[in-house]
C-alpha cells in the first residue's frame, strides 16, 4: 500500500492529521475532519424539495437558516434505510463555488471523535482501473478497523460520485 | 457662524486669534469657545486647523455652564495652543496667503491620515458622500426656489461639514473647494447674493469635484491607483470670481474689493489667484437675479432631504438578527401554545404571555424592515441626471417622481442605480424630442420623464415613462435585419421588436452623441435586471412616448404568504398573486379537448393545475371536489391551483435554499414557518409555464397508457 498513488497531491500528510468525526453508513466506517463539522443533530423532519436529485432529501431549518440536507447513503449509491433514533444529521460547512456553505449530511449514526496522527493515515490505495479516488482524503486504521476519510468539500459539491459509490459497495 | 467666515483672510484670522486670547484673559470663557468654533470653520492651513479643532474640543469640554474653566490646566493648554497657532500662522503668512498656502500643496491625495487613520478616512468618505447627496438634491431644489432658506442651510451645512472633515484629514483640495463654495452659499444664505442657475451649476460642479476627489481617496485607501489628478485651480478660479458683492462689508474690506476687481479684470494667472485679496474678489455674475428660475414650475415638490439619522451595520449582522428574530417568534409561539400553559387559569401568567407576544411581534416587524430603504434615494439622483443630460442634448425635460416611499431592499436599489440611470439617459437622448420638434408635434415644449415605483402583486414595479417620440419599430426592424438578427420574412409582435434593443451592440441612433447611442448599454441593463431576477418590458406608442417596466422580485424582501398543504408538504404562495380560494362544485370542473382540465370561475374558464403533479408529491385527495382551488395570477395570466388544504397566512422572509438546490424549477425559495419547519415558496410563473410542457405530457402519457 505504501507504493500507492497519492490521490490528493495537494494535501500533505501533516495536513491530514488531526481530529475526525467518525460515523457509519451500514457496515462502513467513515471519518470527516472535525473542522468541517458545525454541529450534529438528531434526525428531524425534512422538507422535501421537488425536482432535485434523489440523494437531496430536502431542507431543514437550522436556527433560522435554511440548509439543504443530503442523504450520504443515497449519495454513495447505497441502499436506502428508514431513519431510526440513531440516525443523525451532521451539519458540515464546505467550500462551495461561491464561498462557504452549510449542508447537512444524513448518516446512520456517529460514533466518536478520533485523534489521528500522521502515522495513522495512509494514502488512498490505487484500486486500479477507472476508480476515481477524489473525494477521499485517505484511509485510517483504528483499532484494527479501516475508516474511510472523506474529503467532504468534494463529496458535497460534486453530483457524480458513482465511482466512489462503486468502491464503497 | 455669521458672515464673518466668508472671504476670510489672514489678517482676520489673526484678529480672531487675538480675540480668543483676550477673551481667555478676561475670563469670557463661553465666548472663547465660540471664537474657537468660528476659527475652526475658516479655511486655514491643515496643521493649524488640527490645532484649532483640538483646542475647541478642549475648551468646549472644560468650560462649565457657569462660564468657568473646570480646571486650570486646560485653560493653560488653550492659551499655549493659541500661541502656537499664532506661530504657525505667521510662518504661513511669510510664504503667502493663509488660505491658499495650504491649497498650494501638491495636487495628489497626500494625507498622513490615509496611512495613520484609514478608519477615519473611511468614515470621512461615507459621511461626505451622504452630504454630497444632500447637496445635490438641495441644489436642484434651489435651482427652482433659489431662496429656500431651509435648503440653503442644509446645503451650506453639508459643505461646511465636508470642509471641516477634509481640513482635519488634510485633504487640501476638497477643503479648498468646499470652503469657497461654502462662501457662496453663505452669501446666498444671508441674502447678499441670489443663486443664479449659473451659480447652481458651479456649485454642482464643485460637488462633483469633491465627489471625484473622494473617489480618488477611496482608491488610494484601498491601495489602488487613484487615477489622474484633478486640477482644482480653474474651478477655484471661477468660484472665487463669483464671490463678492459683500455690500455690508466694512470700509477697508470694500477697498479690498475694488482692488480685487482690478485684479480680476487683469489677465489672471494662477499664481496671482493665490494671493489673499482675491479671496474676496467680485464678479459681474454675483447679483444676477434668478428671473429664469422664478418662472419655473412652482408646483415642484419640496426637497425630500429628510434628515434621517442612520448608522451603518454589516448586512451579515442584519441577516443574522433576522434569522434569530424569526426563531424567537417561533419559540415564543411554542411557549404560548404549550398545552400546559394555554389552559392555565393564572391570569398574571396569561397577561405576561400576552405582553411577550406583543413585544415579539413588534420586534419582528422592526427587524424585517431593517433591510429596506425607500427607493427615493435612487430617484433623487435621476433629478440631477435629467437636468444635466437634457441640457447637454439641448432639450427640456421635467422629472416627476412617484412612489419614492416604496421600500426596496438596499442591495437591489444599489444594483439598480446604473440600469435606471442608463434608461433615463436614453429616454432623454433618444426619446424626448428637441423643443421645436415638440411644439410642432403639438406637445408642450418641455418633455416629461416620470419615474414610478410601486408594489404590485409579488414584485416591485418601477416604470420609466417618457412622453417623447416613442420607439421607431421600422427602424429597429431594419437595423435588426441589417445586422442579421432576424430573417427578412420573420414577423414579430411589437413587444418582440422592442426586445431587440436589448441585443448587444444594438443602436438605431443616427449619430453617436457623448450621451448615448453607441449601442452599449441596453444589453447590459437587461443583464443587470436579470441578475436581480427581474424582468424588463417596453411599451411604446409612436409620437406619444415610451415606457420601460421593470419588475423586480422581492428576492430578499418579505412576502406575505398563503400557506397551503399538499399531501404531507406545505407550500407558500405569495398572497399578491392569489385572487380567491374556493371548494369547487361538480359542474365547475370540466375537461376541454386538447387543453386539459378547466375550471369555470365567475364565468371565466381557467386552466387547472394540480399542484401535486407539478411538484411530484402524493396528495391527500385526487378527487377535485375534495380539494381546495386557488385562483392565482402571474404575468397577467390566471389559472387555478389545486391543493389539499389551506393552512394559514404568514408573512415570511424569503430564504435561499442554498447554492446546491437554489435553481429548482417551480420553487422561488424557502421560508421558516410558524412551527419552525421549512416551507417552500412557489414560483407560480414557472409552475404555469411548466404545466404546458411537463404536466401535460405526463397526463397524456397516462391517458394513452390506460
Amino acid at each position: 500500500m505504501s507504493t500507492a498513488v497519492l490521490a490528493i497531491p495537494t494535501r500533505t500528510k501533516e495536513e491530514r492529521a488531526g481530529k475526525y468525526l467518525a460515523f457509519h453508513l451500514g457496515p462502513e466506517e467513515f471519518g470527516i475532519q472535525v473542522l468541517k463539522v458545525r454541529e450534529i443533530m438528531g434526525i428531524q423532519e425534512i422538507t422535501a424539495v421537488p425536482h432535485t436529485p434523489l440523494h437531496t432529501k430536502g431542507v431543514i431549518n437550522l436556527r433560522g437558516k435554511v440548509i439543504p440536507v443530503v442523504d450520504l447513503r443515497l449519495k454513495f449509491g447505497m441502499p436506502e434505510v428508514t431513519y431510526t433514533q440513531r440516525t443523525c444529521i451532521i451539519v458540515t460547512e464546505v467550500e462551495g463555488e461561491s464561498g462557504p456553505m452549510m449542508i447537512g449530511a444524513v448518516v446512520d449514526g456517529v460514533s466518536e471523535v478520533l485523534n489521528l496522527a500522521v502515522a495513522d493515515i495512509e494514502d488512498t490505495p490505487d484500486f486500479g482501473g477507472e476508480v476515481a479516488t477524489t473525494g477521499l482524503l485517505g484511509m485510517a486504521k483504528v483499532k484494527g478497523k479501516v475508516k474511510i476519510l472523506l474529503d467532504i468539500d468534494h463529496v458535497m459539491t460534486h453530483q457524480d460520485l458513482n465511482e466512489l459509490g462503486k468502491l464503497l459497495n | 457662524m455669521g458672515k464673518e467666515e466668508s472671504g476670510m483672510n489672514s489678517t482676520e484670522v489673526e484678529a480672531l486669534l487675538e480675540r480668543a486670547a483676550t477673551q481667555i484673559m478676561l475670563g469670557e470663557n463661553a465666548e472663547t469657545v465660540a471664537t474657537l468654533a468660528l476659527l475652526s470653520s475658516i479655511s486655514i492651513p491643515a496643521e493649524a486647523m488640527k490645532l484649532v479643532v483640538e483646542l475647541h474640543g478642549v475648551a468646549k469640554e472644560n468650560v462649565s455652564e457657569q462660564n468657568q474653566w473646570e480646571d486650570e490646566s486646560s485653560r493653560a493648554q488653550v492659551e499655549q495652543g493659541l500661541d502656537r497657532l499664532r506661530q504657525i500662522l505667521s510662518e504661513f503668512a511669510k510664504t503667502g496667503d493663509v488660505v491658499v498656502a495650504r491649497a498650494a500643496t501638491p495636487a495628489q491625495v497626500t494625507s498622513s491620515a490615509l496611512n495613520q487613520d484609514p478608519e477615519l478616512v473611511g468614515d470621512f468618505i461615507l459621511e461626505s458622500r451622504e452630504h454630497l447627496q444632500t447637496v445635490e438634491s438641495g441644489l436642484l431644489v434651489l435651482e427652482k426656489e433659489p431662496t429656500n432658506p431651509e435648503t440653503l442651510n442644509a446645503v451650506f451645512r453639508s459643505f461646511h461639514t465636508i470642509k471641516g472633515l477634509a481640513g482635519f484629514l488634510e485633504f487640501a483640495h476638497i477643503q479648498a473647494v468646499s470652503h469657497e463654495v461654502e462662501t457662496i452659499l453663505d452669501l446666498a444664505r444671508t441674502g447678499q447674493l441670489v443663486l443664479s442657475p449659473n451659480l447652481v451649476d458651479l456649485t454642482l460642479e464643485s460637488a462633483d469635484f469633491v465627489g471625484k476627489e473622494i473617489l480618488r481617496i477611496e482608491a488610494q485607501l484601498h491601495g489602488q491607483d487613484p487615477g489622474e489628478e484633478q486640477d482644482p485651480w480653474s474651478l477655484l478660479d471661477r468660484v472665487r470670481k463669483v464671490i463678492g458683492g459683500d455690500h455690508s462689508a466694512s470700509a477697508p474690506e470694500q477697498a479690498k474689493v475694488v482692488e480685487a476687481v482690478k485684479e480680476v479684470e487683469a489677465p489672471v494667472k494662477v499664481a496671482e489667484i493665490r494671493k489673499p485679496e482675491v479671496v474676496a474678489s467680485v464678479s459681474e455674475e454675483a447679483t444676477v437675479a434668478p428671473s429664469a428660475a422664478a418662472g419655473q414650475d412652482s408646483k415642484s415638490k419640496k426637497a425630500v432631504t429628510t434628515d434621517t439619522h442612520a448608522i451603518r451595520v454589516d448586512t451579515a449582522k442584519l441577516d443574522y438578527l433576522l434569522d434569530m428574530v424569526g426563531e424567537m417568534v417561533i419559540a415564543e409561539s411554542m411557549v404560548r401554545l404549550d398545552p400546559d400553559l394555554s389552559g392555565t387559569k393564572n391570569t398574571r401568567l396569561q397577561r405576561n404571555l400576552n405582553q411577550l407576544r406583543r413585544v415579539t411581534e413588534e420586534v419582528q416587524k422592526v427587524a424585517m424592515a431593517t433591510r429596506l430603504i425607500p427607493v427615493g434615494t435612487l430617484f433623487q439622483r435621476v433629478n440631477r441626471l435629467v437636468r444635466d443630460t437634457s441640457r447637454k442634448a439641448g432639450k427640456m425635460a421635467d422629472v416627476e417622481l412617484v412612489g419614492e416611499d416604496t421600500q426596496l431592499d438596499k442591495t437591489i436599489i444599489e444594483e439598480l442605480t446604473d440600469p435606471i440611470m442608463h434608461m433615463v439617459r436614453n429616454s432623454i437622448d433618444h426619446g424626448i424630442e428637441a423643443p421645436a420638434d415638440r411644439v410642432k408635434a403639438g406637445k408642450p415644449q418641455s418633455g416629461r420623464v416620470q419615474l414610478k415605483a410601486y408594489r404590485q402583486a409579488d414584485h416591485i414595479q418601477i416604470e420609466i415613462v417618457d412622453d417623447g417620440r416613442g420607439l421607431n419599430k421600422d427602424k429597429i426592424l431594419a437595423k435588426a435585419r441589417e445586422r442579421g438578427l432576424i430573417g427578412d420574412t420573420v414577423h414579430l409582435s411589437d413587444s418582440e421588436i422592442f426586445q431587440l434593443i436589448f441585443e448587444p451592440g444594438f443602436s438605431t441612433a443616427e449619430k453617436v452623441t457623448d450621451i448615448s447611442g453607441r449601442g452599449v448599454g441596453m444589453d447590459v441593463v437587461k443583464k443587470q435586471i436579470q441578475k436581480l431576477r427581474g424582468k424588463i418590458e417596453i411599451q411604446s406608442t409612436p409620437g406619444l412616448g415610451t415606457t420601460f417596466y421593470l419588475k423586480l422580485p422581492l428576492t430578499l424582501a418579505i412576502v406575505d404568504g398563503l400557506v397551503v398543504g399538499v399531501g404531507r408538504e406545505r407550500y407558500i404562495l405569495p398572497i399578491y398573486s392569489v385572487h380567491e380560494m374556493f371548494r369547487p362544485t361538480e359542474n365547475q370542473v370540466s375537461t376541454v379537448q386538447g387543453r386539459g382540465e378547466m375550471v369555470m370561475v365567475r364565468n371565466q374558464l381557467l386552466p387547472l393545475i394540480r399542484l401535486h403533479r407539478s411538484l411530484g408529491v402524493r396528495p391527500k385527495n385526487e378527487d377535485v371536489l375534495q380539494t381546495l382551488l386557488i385562483v392565482a395570477e402571474t404575468e397577467g395570466r390566471r389559472f387555478v391551483l389545486m391543493v389539499d388544504e389551506f393552512i394559514g397566512k404568514q408573512e415570511v422572509v424569503i430564504k435561499s435554499l442554498g447554492a446546491s438546490i437554489k435553481n429548482t424549477p417551480g420553487i422561488a425559495g424557502g421560508a421558516i414557518l410558524g412551527d419552525g419547519r421549512v416551507g417552500l415558496i412557489l414560483d407560480l410563473e414557472a409552475i404555469y409555464v411548466e404545466r404546458s410542457s411537463r404536466a401535460e405530457i405526463i397526463k397524456e402519457s397516462l391517458l394513452t397508457a390506460c
